[in-house]
């Protein structure tokens, strides 16, 4: 799904603080989407949660350093991280470059699936809405 | 919103009242100078690779690790700081970085252009009067709160800040020295001379209020602020907080300014080591300065070639060094124009 000029691929899950979550049994890997990270400019710093850790959905579990300004992740779901992408730390504008790709944050064990019916899923009219809204707010950034 | 104008304060209150105010709920714009010199590090910061701990040791210099980014910084009472909590959702608040900045560094200029600096605004988060950077900024985000720091350059220190940076030689450090002094500037530079603080932190206060409205002005920390900061103290000023991140270290960089670094890289090629100190400008090579332990024939081109560079656009680099070797018939065994490339920029 295309929406803003952005790719939002069907099978991921959306939340409004510009993650992505894909689901892969009682996993979920959590990303910054393609929008995220054009509004973000270069991420020079990420900083790697420790797996192990449990964390609720919405609560900042990691930071991000772009523009002298750390920014806070917060988990698209509850649950404990079974693990950390560790290559970002190395290179986090692999966020930039592949944020649908290698540049993934962490895998997340869920701990109530029915946490998903709070996130947008592609098709969804609210992301659309949702996207188009911050379209036009961050419009001087991505012009 | 409450400024508080609290001027000379302990050094460590330049960092801990504002670590404090979002983790109390608090708005506020805080107005003040450290009553000491002190190092201070980004968030990610390694302080091992950035900072020469122990000559801050031996010269009683604090070192202090913030939640804001951006780099290593020496900051000392000719420098007057403003910082900003405000809560994410205060409509003051633009959407993006890019409109926060630009609409709270409004402040800061306007500060300047009131005392006859033509300082403007520069992508993403810097001040430059006369191309020279003449504040630095950053955010981090706390809890529910966005915190803006900043400072005012009334006078600088350079030699002292190129002498607390790590550097990996004296060469380096020379280098650093040299491009800050070209590239930061200061109010006593500018004007010849500074207006007393009084005058400069009033001028603050009346620009700030400009963009965000009337100020409710207090001159004291408060006994719940107080304990706040005290408890962060705890955290804050130990060495596990100071030493709790180490990155990779494969080179040196230190950046001047949006769009300017000076950087340090090695590399280890078939034919030796290879190192290179770079000046980069917006992408471009300003200088460059190649040494090392490889062989290089005719040796008297190897600074030809440094000037070559000069103008070079850091993704052209390995091009130019090729075109340099055929033109002036460089051999140079077991190292490559792509091994140059790999420490060039």
């Amino acid at each position: 799904m295309e929406i803003a000029g952005f790719e939002f691929p069907d099978d991921l899950y959306y939340d409004k603080i510009h993650g992505w979550a894909k689901v892969e049994g009682n996993v979920v890997m959590q990303g910054l989407t393609n929008f995220g990270q054009a509004i973000a400019h270069e991420i020079v710093f990420a900083e790697i949660p420790r797996t192990g850790r449990d964390v609720e959905q919405g609560q900042t579990f990691m930071s991000m350093e772009s523009g002298k300004w750390v920014g806070r992740i917060q988990a698209v779901v509850s649950g404990k991280i079974i693990e950390a992408n560790e290559e970002l730390e190395w290179e986090p504008s692999t966020i930039n470059e592949s944020p649908f790709g290698d540049g993934w944050l962490v895998k997340i064990e869920i701990a109530d699936s029915s946490e998903l019916d709070n996130l947008m899923q592609a098709d969804s009219p609210e992301l659309k809405a949702f996207i188009e809204e911050e379209a036009e707010k961050y419009k001087d950034v991505l012009s | 919103m409450k400024l508080n104008r609290l001027e000379t304060v302990a050094w460590q209150d330049s960092q801990l009242l504002y670590h404090a105010q979002p983790r109390l709920g608090r708005e506020g714009l805080n107005l003040l100078s450290p009553g000491a010199p002190y190092v201070c590090i980004g968030y990610f910061q390694d302080v091992a690779q950035e900072v020469d701990v122990d000559f801050c040791r031996a010269n009683d210099i604090p070192i202090f690790r913030r939640e804001v980014g951006g780099g290593a910084v020496y900051l000392d009472g000719e420098q007057l700081f403003y910082q900003l909590i405000i809560h994410r959702d205060n409509p003051l608040v633009p959407a993006s970085k890019d409109a926060f900045y630009r609409k709270f560094l409004q402040a800061p200029i306007a500060a300047c252009r009131a005392l006859g600096i033509h300082a403007e605004y520069k992508p993403v988060n810097d001040i430059v009067a006369n191309g020279r950077k003449i504040s630095g900024n950053g955010v981090a985000e706390i809890g529910d709160y966005i915190v803006f720091v900043g400072n005012l350059i009334v006078d600088f220190d350079y030699e002292m800040m190129a002498r607390v940076l790590k550097v990996p030689d004296e060469k380096f450090r020379d280098k650093v020295y040299k491009t800050l002094h070209e590239n930061l500037s200061t109010i006593k530079r500018e004007l010849g001379s500074a207006p007393p603080c009084e005058e400069l932190w009033d001028l603050l206060a009346v620009k700030f209020a400009e963009v965000l409205g009337p100020l409710e002005e207090q001159t004291t920390v408060d006994e719940e602020w107080r304990a706040k900061a005290d408890e962060l103290a705890a955290q804050f000023l130990t060495d596990e907080w100071l030493y709790g991140k180490k990155r990779p270290g494969e080179g040196r960089e230190v950046k001047i300014r949006a769009g300017l670094q000076v950087s340090q890289k090695m590399h280890k090629s078939p034919g030796g080591l290879i190192r290179a100190t770079t000046e980069l400008q917006e992408g471009i090579i300003a200088a460059v300065s190649l040494s090392g332990d490889f062989f290089f024939f005719p040796e008297e081109k190897l600074a030809e070639m440094e000037k070559a560079l000069e103008g070079v656009p850091t993704g052209e680099v390995e091009r130019a060094i090729a075109n340099f070797y055929g033109e002036h018939g460089i051999e140079s065994p077991g190292v490559t124009p792509a091994d140059f490339a790999k420490v060039v920029g």
